[in-house]
């Protein structure tokens, strides 16, 4: 399995969250969805996927529901409650801070 | 927040711990349906179906380790692991009921006895007398030496009452039994006559109505009777109808004021149904001494100033009445009321409970070996574990959750044992206070879960040991049963059945003694033939009988009328019955060999009594004159002595015509000795039968009891009796009894003494014969094939059983031998127990090492006999 690009750690339970707070979806779905945002450059395996979506589960931020899917079978839906979605703010608002912070580092003119 | 959150987690925490099973499906479900939708896609991007579902397995990789990384990510793993390693235990429990319900029973036992016997001690002596402030509370004696204390006389209290600087109360009571009527039939009941001090420093209220007031005690006031929550509900029509009604005590009639409330059954350790005032009449000597004093401290007053404070008391009286009086040394002295309650009982209670300790020691053990025992059975279960990766820690878990869920179940079943058992402890340690108190409560429960968590460490050490040993060489061939029972876990085996038969030892050579002592108890003679002799006891009320006359009046044609009663071959009466009522002890002085000015006097009992009652109890005359009816109220006294005093008092020289003071009165006529009888036990059989007879109408005698020999039972003229009493005076109510039945009762509490050691030994020496049959039962399995191989190469049947009872016996002997040890050290707590028998009695000691011994024979000849009827084929083709 290729791994195009590792993940800082830490930021798949943010992209988790912010996929999830577009619409809920099932574990296999947010697999594909963070591919296609990210135009194939962000991949994640399933080694990892799925222990970070009950860990937050059982964190409280996201719930999981089993429904028909649009295939007629019972699928599990995960899906972001309040209290993920201020976790959400409280992540992306760290995750701007640290990019710009390493951005700015980064673009540093070599003398 | 932090609470919003926890409303979320907390549920979906407590299912993944609970509803495992679900959640593991719901797991599966998800990843399956994840390669589903993979499959799909790959199909949906023009694979074959085929090859898209296995590109999909693969691509999606290790299911069952993605599996472990969301059980990881779910958190409480550890908890989820107690749970299922408890399930697990508890399925292997239930496969294996035998050893399940042995260990169960066995530490059930063991911890159900403890509690209840725990529940007893900590009501009679580790917790707080139930009144306000109790620790302030004391209870005052006259003192003399560290161990001879007695109660105090009128002399005493009122000065006390009138000099005292130490209490902030003080109190008197008198505990005597009265003649009720007026309410029902006449009965006898206890009574406290007792000072209004005496409620005011318990510090006990009523429940309905008043308790006494100092006015009440006042010889002109009205007679006033407080009366238990009891007899108001019994008698009286309920607490709150009792007040004002009259009740007759002694032929007196009280007005009840007040109602006691229901707890409130004994009070300072007195057990009356109704309480009236205590009226003192002015003193004209220092003694009698039957009075109950009861005082609280002063707040801040220490038990050391109080007793200075009493000491100074003591000598301000002591001139005043030195004439009746000599002991000097003699000083009122302040004694914790808790220390004359429970201190008679510490004795007993302890020595239970030390009874009690060693069977639990035993029954531990006893589940220790057991466990080992199921532990080396399941060796080849425990290799195949560790050979598949099970850490040493999570197999060592396992084993410890299994200990922990035995004792688990054996603390239900102690519970249940001990909810039963705390009132059967209670009936059979003898002569225990504050029984009202003893119930199962927290305390005792929390007692059983610290035992039982003690007992699970303790029997789960040695099976952890063993099982980390064990995982440390992982042994997968089919010998590995034989290869893997190290010498030390037989070592630790045989240790627990050694310290089980050590531990019994001692239990049962108590037994043995204490069987002893029963027995030398038993051929006692009482001095007196029980056989067809019947007593009835009657008091006579002061108030229809004033005066010595009157009562004289009575008691002789009573002695009359009886002996005309067909069936009667003699009767007579007495004021004290043998063997265990010492009635009036009375102190003397030798004119011949008076003491040291200054000492205390000697005391013997004191008995009033006729001449039919030597004939009726047929104690022989064997010196001297019988008393006449010349030795009257106005005659000079005189007294018959028993063979044993004559010989104490008077070694080697003529008793007859001895004189002695009697009862510190050097103003008095002297008493003669006129007579000398046979050797009755008045104070117990096991003491001595020093004893004084004195002419019953020179006692003046308020109670006496009716002696009766009769010609068939005297049962059959109790009722005869009963006419003639009532012909006398119709009011008296009467106490029958047999003087076999007596001299039964004397022996009662050593032999529920004797029963309720023995009942424990017994379970000790079971124990540990179930222990040492365990592991014989398990070394003849565990080395079958040898033992095969032995009777395959000629051994006899015989030399094997010799060879492994030999093998058991030697543990048996070796526990023996360390008991013998430990009872040598533990056995001088029974001496004060024992009757005529030394601690180190041999026929106890060979008797107790003999049973014991026989009973691990005969435990050991089981596996034994089983041993040697191994087929020799079949057991070396098994393995």
């Amino acid at each position: 399995m290729s791994k195009p690009t590792d993940l800082v750690q830490g930021t798949l339970d943010l992209l988790i969250l912010k996929i999830l707070a577009l619409e809920p979806l099932n574990g296999w779905s947010v697999g594909q969805r963070l591919k296609q945002l990210s135009a194939d450059v962000l991949q994640v395996s399933e080694g990892s996927l799925y222990p970070a979506l009950h860990k937050l589960e059982q964190a409280g931020w996201i719930t999981a529901e089993w429904r028909p899917s649009e295939n007629n079978r019972r699928a599990k839906f995960y899906s972001l409650t309040r209290l993920g979605r201020r976790q959400l703010a409280r992540e992306t608002e760290d995750w701007r801070r640290l990019s710009s912070a390493i951005t700015a580092v980064v673009r540093l003119r070599e003398a | 927040m932090r609470l919003e959150r926890w409303r979320y987690t907390i549920p979906l925490r407590l299912r993944s711990l609970f509803r495992r099973r679900q959640a593991e499906r719901e797991l599966t479900d998800e990843l399956a349906d994840h390669v589903e939708r993979e499959t799909a896609e790959r199909i949906r991007r023009g694979a074959a179906p085929a090859d898209a579902r296995r590109e999909a397995l693969v691509a999606f990789g290790g299911v069952e380790q993605h599996k472990e990384g969301v059980r990881d990510a779910r958190g409480w793993r550890p908890l989820e692991n107690l749970v299922s390693d408890t399930r697990y235990s508890l399925r292997a429990l239930r496969r294996n009921p035998g050893f399940t319900a042995a260990a169960v029973l066995v530490l059930g036992l063991g911890l159900g006895a403890s509690t209840a016997v725990f529940s007893v001690l900590d009501a009679v002596l580790l917790s707080e007398l139930p009144y306000p402030d109790a620790n302030r509370l004391v209870r005052i004696y006259n003192q003399n030496s560290p161990t001879n204390l007695w109660s105090l006389s009128t002399v005493d209290v009122q000065a006390i009452a009138q000099q005292q600087k130490s209490f902030d109360a003080f109190g008197a009571a008198r505990w005597s039994d009265a003649a009720l009527s007026g309410v029902g039939a006449p009965e006898h009941v206890a009574v406290g006559r007792v000072s209004a001090g005496f409620f005011q420093a318990l510090g006990v209220t009523a429940a309905q109505g008043r308790l006494l007031q100092p006015g009440d005690e006042s010889p002109a006031a009205p007679a006033v009777v407080v009366v238990s929550h009891t007899l108001a509900g019994r008698a009286l029509g309920g607490a709150a109808a009792a007040i004002g009604k009259p009740i007759t005590l002694d032929g007196v009639s009280h007005t009840v004021v007040g109602v006691l409330p229901p707890e409130r059954a004994d009070l300072a350790g007195i057990r009356a149904v109704a309480w009236p005032a205590l009226q003192l009449a002015a003193p004209t000597r220092r003694g009698p001494f039957g009075l109950r004093a009861i005082a609280r401290l002063k707040p801040g007053v220490t038990i050391e100033a109080a007793a200075r404070d009493l000491g100074g008391i003591s000598e301000r009286i002591f001139p005043l009445w030195a004439a009746g009086f000599q002991d000097k040394t003699a000083r009122l002295t302040p004694v914790p009321l808790r220390t004359t309650i429970v201190g008679a009982a510490d004795r007993s209670v302890r020595f239970f409970a030390g009874a009690v300790a060693l069977v639990l020691v035993i029954a531990v053990a006893n589940v220790g070996t057991l466990m080992l025992v199921r532990t080396s059975a399941r060796e080849q279960e425990l290799s195949v574990r560790a050979a598949l990766g099970a850490a040493r820690s999570r197999m060592a878990r396992l084993v410890a959750t299994e200990c922990l869920a035995l004792t688990l179940l054996a603390a239900l079943a102690g519970l249940g044992v001990a909810a039963s058992g705390v009132r059967l402890v209670a009936t059979l340690a003898p002569g225990l206070p504050r029984l009202a108190e003893v119930g199962l409560d927290v305390r005792a429960v929390g007692f059983l879960a610290v035992t039982a968590l003690l007992s699970a460490l303790l029997v789960s050490l040695s099976p952890l040991a063993q099982v980390l040993r064990r995982a440390a060489t992982p042994s997968l061939v089919p010998d590995a049963r034989r290869a893997g029972t190290s010498r030390s876990s037989n070592r630790t085996r045989a240790a627990f059945v050694i310290a089980e038969f050590a531990l019994a030892l001692p239990l049962l050579l108590g037994a043995g003694l204490l069987l002893r002592s029963l027995l030398r108890l038993q051929q006692v003679d009482p001095g007196f033939d029980p056989v067809g002799v019947g007593s009835v006891s009657l008091g006579l009320p002061a108030a229809r009988y004033p005066d010595d006359t009157a009562r004289q009046i009575f008691w002789d044609r009573l002695a009359q009328r009886v002996e005309e009663i067909p069936g009667v071959v003699d009767a007579g009466l007495t004021t004290s019955l043998p063997p265990d009522n010492g009635g009036d002890v009375n102190n003397f002085d030798l004119v011949a060999h008076p003491v040291p000015q200054g000492t205390s006097q000697p005391v013997a009992p004191w008995v009033g009594v006729t001449n039919g009652f030597f004939r009726a109890m047929k104690i022989p005359l064997l010196d001297g004159r019988p008393f006449t009816p010349g030795d009257s109220g106005s005659a000079p006294p005189v007294v018959s002595v028993s063979r044993a005093w004559a010989a104490r008092y008077f070694p080697g020289q003529p008793v007859l015509g001895q004189q002695l003071i009697e009862g510190g009165c050097t103003e008095c006529p002297r008493t003669t000795i006129v007579g000398v009888v046979g050797d009755v036990h008045y104070l117990g059989l096991a003491n001595g039968a020093e004893g004084v007879y004195a002419p019953l109408a020179q006692v003046q005698a308020r109670s006496a009891s009716l002696v009766v020999r009769t010609r068939g039972a005297p049962a059959s003229v109790f009722s005869a009796i009963r006419a003639k009493v009532a012909a006398l005076d119709p009011e008296l109510p009467l106490v029958e009894s047999l003087l076999l039945d007596r001299l039964r009762d004397s022996l009662a509490d050593p032999r529920r003494w004797t029963a309720m050691l023995a009942g424990f030994a017994a379970v000790a020496v079971l124990l540990a014969a179930l222990g040492i049959f365990g592991l014989m039962s398990y070394v003849v399995r565990q080395r079958r094939r040898e033992i095969g191989v032995r009777i395959a190469l000629g051994a006899q049947p015989g030399a094997v059983t010799r060879m492994i009872v030999g093998r058991g016996m030697r543990y048996a002997l070796l526990g023996t031998v360390i008991g013998l040890a430990l009872a040598a050290v533990q056995m001088r707590w029974l001496r004060a127990l024992l009757f005529q028998v030394a601690p180190s009695d041999p026929m106890a000691v060979l008797g107790a090492a003999g049973v014991l011994l026989l009973a691990g024979f005969l435990a050991c000849w089981l596996p034994g006999q089983q041993a040697a009827r191994i087929r020799a084929l079949e057991a070396i083709s098994t393995e």
